[in-house]
C-alpha cells in the first residue's frame, strides 16, 4: 500500500521528520513525497528492460526464449532483462560518539538514520538487496545484505546510539571483507580523519567492484563556529577539555573545516569515489537526488 | 564621616571575586560539548586572551555592589559639631540658648550633659555678642537677658534644675523669635538644647524666625531608653459592715524595648508601705497592679511606687484617697403629709453621688438639724420655728442649697430673703388634661443634659395644679408651663443656690413621680444645689487650682454650716517643695501646680479640720521618651531646612555613634543601592550568558 496523501517538500526537512518515530513511515514518506515531486518514473531496470541475450541452456524457462531470433538464426536464444540483475545496496553507518552531536534539533546521528532509512526504503522498493554495517571503535551491528533484511535495517537504525568514540579508518578496513559481491556503499559519517588516509581504506572497496558513495555529515555548527564566549570545549569523542577563545579562534576553525571538505572531496574524486558533503539542516531530497542520479549512471553503464 | 564598624571593610577583598570570576571562573564553568577538537588542538591556544575582561560593565556592577554592601555594614554616619560651625562666623551675636528643663531632662546624665551643652555655647559669646538663656518645659522663662558676660551664663546654667514640666517646644521657641526679631547685632542665634521628646512638638506651631537668624538644635537625648512609669490609678469602692473599702489598681507602662522581670510595685498611705506587688512586663507593653482593699475612713496621701530606673520621677504616682461622702439631704414636710416619698426614695438609689437624707416635720426641726447638711429641700411644708429659719438663711447664706416645693401648705409670699419672688394661688388644669412645661432653659447645668430629645421629653409630663409663683426681677425662670407661668426658679442667696418648684414631687398635683424623667432630674436638682463635684484625687502638673476646689470639698463633707469657711475663701496653698502661697481674697485667684508631690490647703476658718490635700503627678506624656528627628523640628518650627548657620549638614555631637548611626540609617540607602544593582547585574548577565546555546543534549 502506497500513500501519497502529503506534498514531498515536507516530508525531506529533516526538522519535520524528526517528529516521526517510525522509521520505516519516514523513509517511505520521505521518498514517495520526493518521487511525488519529480515528473517521471523511478522505475529504472525494471523487468521490461532488455539487456542481452544468451545460448540457451537446459533448464531456461522457454518461455524467455527469443522466438524471433531463433527463426532469424535457428537458434535458440534467450533473453535476459535488467530487472534480473537486482543490485546490493549496503549501508556503513559510524555512530560514533561525535554524531550525536546537534546544535539544533536534529543530531547528525539522526540525520544519517533518516537518510539510510530512506536510501534503503528506495533501494528496496527497486528490489535491491539491502544491508547495513553500524560501527565505532567496532562494528556494532551488521546486517548482511538481502532482499528481506529492510525491516532489521530499519530496527538497527533505531537502536543506534552514540555510545562509544569511533574509529573508522580500522574500521573501514575491517569491513571491507564483508563486500563479497559487488555492492552500493553508502558511507555515513561525520569523518573527523585526514583524507588521505580515508582515501587509502576506501580503494579496497573500488578494487572490489563495489560503488561508493560517501555522505559526509555535519552540523552547521561545525562549519559556521558561531561561538563568541570564551568557553572550554570538550571533545565529545575523548572527553579532552580545551580552553577556547572563539573570538581569535573562529576564522581559522571555519577555514581549517572548509579546507577539509574540499580535500575530501578532491580525493574522493581521484578515487572516483562520490562525495556529498550534507549539514543537518538540508532537506534530504538533495541527497536522495544524488543518489539517484548516481544509481541511474552505475545501471546505464553497466 | 565615620564608621560603626570599620572593620567590615576587610570584606573589601571580597572585590577580586568579581575580577576573579571575569578573569577565570569565567572560561571554566561554561563547558561547550563539541564532535571533535581534531582542528582545534592545531591552533596555538593563546593564554592572554583568557586573561582579557570582556565585560567591562558586568564587572564595574559587581565591584560597585560590593563596595556599597561593605560599605553598609559598616554603618556608616556623618558627624558634625553644629556649635563650633556656627561659632566659627564672624560678626558679633544675639545668642539665645534654649534649655529643657522638663521632667523627662532628669533622665540618666540628660540634664549634666545639656548644661555642659550650653555652658559650650555660652563660652562662645565674646566681644560684642550678647547671650540670654532661656528656660522652658510647659512654659519658658528668661533665666539671663541679653549678656556679654559670659560667667553669668554660666552661672545660671548651673543654678538651673530639672522640673516637673511637661516638654513644650513652642513656648521657647516663640521666645526665642521674639528676642532675635528685637536684636540689632547682624548674626541671630538659637540653639535648643533638648532631648528633643516628641510629645513636646505639635505639628501645628508656626514659628517664623526672623530672617537670616538660624536654629540650631542640640541633642542630648538618646534613641534607646529604658523607662518604666506608673501611668494611672483606678479606684473600686465597695461597702463593708458600713465601712468604705477602696481597692486601688495601678497602671505601670513599660516604654524600654526590654521586658522588665519581677518588678515592684508599692503602695505607701500616708508615708507608710502598705503592700508590695511584683509585676513583669513585656518590651513597651502596660500592665496592672491591684493592691488589697482599704479601709477609707478620711482623706489619705497616698503614693505607688514602681521599681527604680534612669528616670525616677515618673516611677512614682501621687494621689488622695478619699472617702466618697454622700450628698446629705435634709426633707422637711408638713405634719401628717407623705409628700416626700417619691422624692426621698428618688434619692436613696443614687450612687454617683449617693445621697444621705433624713426627713423631717417643722415641729422637729432644729437650728442643729442643718448642721452636716449640703441640701434642704422645704418640701410642701408649713413655716419653720423662728429659730429653724434662722438658721436656715444662714446654712443658704453660707453656701447651702435649698429647694422649695411649692404645694397647697406653703404660706409664704416673698416677706423672707430666701424666697424674693411671691408665690401666689393654686391654678388647676384639670379640666383640660393638665397642663405641661412649655419652655424649658437647656442651658442650665441641670435641664443641659435633657436638651438630647433621646434622654427624655418633658411635654409627656402632665400638670393638674401647680402655685402661680412671680419671681423677682432678680430671679431666673428654667422652665415655664405651656400657660406662662413660671414652673422652676432659680436665684443665689449668699454663696448658697435656692430653687423653686411650682407643683409638687408627689402625686397629688401632677404625675411627673411616675415618668422616668423624675428621677434623674431630682439627682441633678440635688447635686446642683449642693454644688457638688467630682473629687479629683490628682492633678498633672501644669493645672491651677483655684480657691473653690477646697471649699466644694468642704460643703460635699457638710461642712457648710461652719463658721467662716465659705464667706472668706482666704487659704494658704503649700506646695510640695514648701513655699506658702495665699489664695483667695487678698491672694491669688490659682496657684499654678508646678511640682509634682502633694499640695496642702488650710483654709481660713476650717478650725481643726485637716488641710486639704491636693495630689499632682507628671503629665504622663513626659514619661514617653520617644525622640524626635532635631532636623525635623527645626525644618518644621521655622519651615527651612535643617542646617547650621555655617550651611552645613546638621548633626549632633553628643549623641553616641550608635545613636547617630541609628538616626542616620545611611547603610539602608547603601543597601538597597547594593541590591538593586546586584539586581540589574544579574538580569544583564542572563541575557548575556543566553548567547550560549549549543551542546549536547
Amino acid at each position: 500500500m502506497e500513500t501519497h496523501a502529503l506534498p514531498g517538500a515536507r516530508f525531506v526537512d529533516p526538522k519535520v521528520l524528526s517528529r516521526i518515530k517510525d522509521l520505516s513511515l519516514l523513509a517511505r514518506n520521505v521518498v514517495d513525497g520526493f518521487i511525488n515531486g519529480l515528473h517521471r518514473a523511478p522505475y529504472f531496470g525494471a523487468s521490461i528492460d532488455f539487456a542481452e541475450h544468451r545460448g540457451y541452456v537446459p533448464g531456461d524457462d522457454i518461455r524467455r526464449v527469443d522466438w524471433r531470433l531463433y527463426a532469424r538464426t535457428d537458434k535458440y536464444f534467450v533473453k535476459q532483462y535488467e530487472a534480473d540483475t537486482n543490485a546490493n545496496f549496503c549501508v556503513l553507518f559510524d555512530v560514533s560518539k561525535s554524531m550525536g552531536f546537534k546544535s539544533d534539533e536534529v543530531s547528525k546521528l539522526q540525520y544519517g538514520s533518516y537518510l539510510a532509512a530512506s536510501l534503503a526504503y528506495l533501494s528496496h522498493r527497486q528490489r535491491d538487496r539491502v544491508g547495513i554495517i553500524t560501527f565505532d571503535e567496532d562494528i556494532v551491528a551488521h546486517v548482511p545484505t538481502s532482499a528481506k533484511h529492510f525491516n532489521v535495517l530499519l530496527h538497527t537504525l533505531d537502536r543506534a546510539k552514540p555510545e562509544k568514540p569511533g574509529r573508522l579508518i580500522p574500521m573501514l578496513d575491517k569491513m571491507a571483507e564483508h563486500f563479497k559481491r559487488r555492492s552500493i556503499v553508502a558511507l555515513i559519517s561525520d569523518l573527523y580523519e585526514n583524507p588521505a588516509d580515508l582515501l587509502e581504506s576506501m580503494k579496497p572497496y573500488r578494487s572490489l567492484g563495489n560503488d561508493v558513495i560517501v555522505f559526509h555529515i555535519l552540523d552547521p555548527a561545525e562549519i559556521s563556529f558561531p561561538y563568541t564566549e570564551p568557553s572550554r570545549f570538550e571533545d565529545l569523542e575523548s572527553g579532552e577539555h580545551v580552553p577556547v577563545v572563539p573570538e581569535v579562534f573562529a576564522e581559522q576553525y571555519r577555514k581549517m573545516m572548509q579546507d577539509h571538505i574540499a580535500a575530501m572531496s578532491a580525493k574522493c574524486s581521484e578515487a572516483r569515489i562520490d562525495y556529498l558533503q550534507l549539514t543537518t539542516n538540508q532537506p534530504l531530497d538533495e541527497a536522495l537526488f544524488y543518489y539517484l542520479g548516481n544509481r541511474e549512471r552505475l545501471m546505464r553503464t553497466r | 564621616m565615620s564608621f560603626l564598624a570599620p572593620l567590615f571593610f576587610a570584606g573589601l577583598v571580597a572585590i577580586t571575586v568579581p575580577i576573579l570570576v571575569h578573569l577565570i571562573q569565567r572560561e571554566r564553568k561554561t563547558v561547550v560539548a563539541f564532535p571533535s577538537l581534531m582542528f582545534i588542538r592545531k591552533i596555538p591556544y593563546q593564554s592572554v586572551e583568557r586573561r582579557r575582561i570582556h565585560n567591562w560593565l558586568l564587572l564595574l556592577m559587581r565591584i560597585t555592589a560590593m563596595i556599597l554592601l561593605i560599605a553598609a555594614f559598616a554603618r556608616p554616619f556623618f558627624n558634625i559639631d553644629p556649635v563650633k560651625a556656627a561659632a566659627a562666623r564672624s560678626g558679633a551675636r544675639e545668642v539665645v540658648i534654649l534649655l529643657d528643663r522638663s521632667a523627662s531632662m532628669g533622665y540618666a546624665d540628660h540634664w549634666s550633659k545639656a548644661q555642659a551643652e550650653a555652658r559650650k555655647i555660652a563660652r562662645t559669646i565674646s566681644g560684642e555678642d550678647k547671650g540670654t538663656l532661656v528656660l522652658f518645659g510647659t512654659g519658658a522663662e528668661e533665666a539671663v537677658r541679653a549678656t556679654g558676660d559670659a560667667s553669668r551664663l554660666d552661672a545660671a546654667v548651673g543654678e538651673a534644675k530639672v522640673t516637673s514640666d511637661s516638654t513644650r517646644y513652642a513656648p521657647a521657641l516663640r521666645l526665642a523669635q521674639s528676642l532675635l526679631s528685637r536684636s540689632s547685632l547682624p548674626r541671630k542665634e538659637a540653639f535648643l538644647i533638648s532631648d528633643f521628646q516628641a510629645s513636646g512638638w505639635g505639628k501645628r506651631e508656626e514659628i517664623s524666625l526672623p530672617d537670616g537668624a538660624t536654629l540650631t538644635p542640640v541633642s542630648v537625648g538618646a534613641i534607646e531608653t529604658s523607662n518604666v512609669a506608673v501611668t494611672s490609678i483606678k479606684f473600686q469602692r465597695t461597702s463593708f459592715s458600713g465601712e468604705e473599702r477602696v481597692m486601688v489598681t495601678a497602671g505601670v507602662t513599660n516604654r524600654s524595648t526590654a521586658a522588665v522581670k519581677g518588678l515592684d510595685v508599692k503602695l505607701e498611705v500616708d508615708g507608710r508601705l502598705v503592700d508590695t506587688r511584683q509585676v513583669s512586663i513585656e518590651p513597651s507593653s502596660a500592665a496592672s497592679v491591684t493592691f488589697p482593699a482599704l479601709t477609707v475612713a478620711a482623706a489619705m496621701r497616698a503614693t505607688v511606687r514602681a521599681g527604680e530606673d534612669a528616670l525616677p520621677s515618673d516611677n512614682q504616682f501621687h494621689f488622695v484617697l478619699s472617702p466618697s461622702r454622700p450628698v446629705s439631704v435634709l426633707i422637711i414636710q408638713a405634719e401628717g403629709a407623705q409628700s416626700s416619698f417619691y422624692i426621698s426614695t428618688a434619692l436613696s438609689i443614687g450612687t454617683a453621688p449617693p445621697f444621705k437624707t433624713e426627713t423631717l416635720t417643722p415641729s422637729r426641726v432644729t437650728p442643729q438639724s442643718f448642721e452636716k447638711r449640703s441640701v434642704v429641700i422645704l418640701n410642701d411644708t408649713t413655716p419653720l420655728s423662728t429659730a429653724a429659719d434662722e438658721a436656715l438663711k444662714r446654712f443658704v447664706t453660707q453656701g447651702g442649697g435649698l429647694m422649695i416645693v411649692t404645694g397647697e401648705h406653703v404660706p409664704w409670699n416673698g416677706a423672707t430673703p430666701l424666697l424674693p419672688g411671691k408665690v401666689g394661688g393654686a391654678i388647676e388644669r384639670l379640666t383640660t388634661g393638665g397642663g405641661t412645661l412649655g419652655t424649658i432653659d437647656y442651658s442650665h447645668p441641670v435641664f443641659e443634659e435633657f436638651k438630647d430629645p433621646r434622654n427624655g421629653n418633658f411635654t409627656t409630663v402632665r400638670f393638674f395644679k401647680y402655685r402661680q409663683f412671680t419671681p423677682s426681677p432678680t430671679d431666673k425662670v428654667l422652665a415655664r408651663y405651656d400657660d406662662g407661668s413660671a414652673a422652676v426658679a432659680e436665684w443665689a442667696v449668699g454663696s448658697g443656690r435656692v430653687m423653686l418648684t411650682a407643683s409638687t414631687v408627689d402625686k397629688g398635683w401632677n404625675d411627673f413621680p411616675t415618668k422616668f424623667l423624675f428621677l434623674p432630674l431630682v439627682h441633678k436638682i440635688v447635686s446642683y444645689l449642693g454644688q457638688y463635684q467630682e473629687p479629683d484625687s490628682w492633678y498633672t502638673v501644669g493645672h491651677a487650682l483655684d480657691v473653690t476646689v477646697p471649699i466644694a470639698a468642704i460643703v460635699r463633707e457638710g461642712g457648710a454650716g461652719d463658721a467662716g469657711v465659705a464667706r472668706r475663701p482666704t487659704g494658704v496653698v503649700m506646695s510640695p517643695s514648701g513655699s506658702q502661697t495665699t489664695i483667695g481674697e487678698g491672694g491669688v485667684q490659682a496657684v499654678d501646680l508646678a511640682e509634682q508631690g502633694f499640695y496642702s490647703v488650710r483654709l481660713q476658718g476650717a478650725g481643726e479640720r485637716k488641710p486639704f490635700q491636693v495630689a499632682v503627678n507628671l503629665d504622663p506624656e513626659e514619661s514617653d521618651l520617644t525622640v524626635m528627628s532635631p532636623s525635623e523640628l527645626v525644618a518644621s518650627a521655622t519651615g527651612k531646612a535643617a542646617v547650621t548657620s555655617a550651611g552645613q549638614s546638621l548633626e549632633n555631637p553628643n549623641l553616641t555613634p550608635e545613636d547617630m548611626e541609628k538616626k542616620q540609617a545611611v547603610w539602608w540607602y547603601l543597601l538597597a543601592a547594593g541590591a538593586t544593582l546586584l539586581l540589574l547585574e544579574a538580569v544583564l548577565a542572563n541575557r548575556l550568558s543566553k548567547r550560549f546555546g549549543f551542546g549536547l543534549s
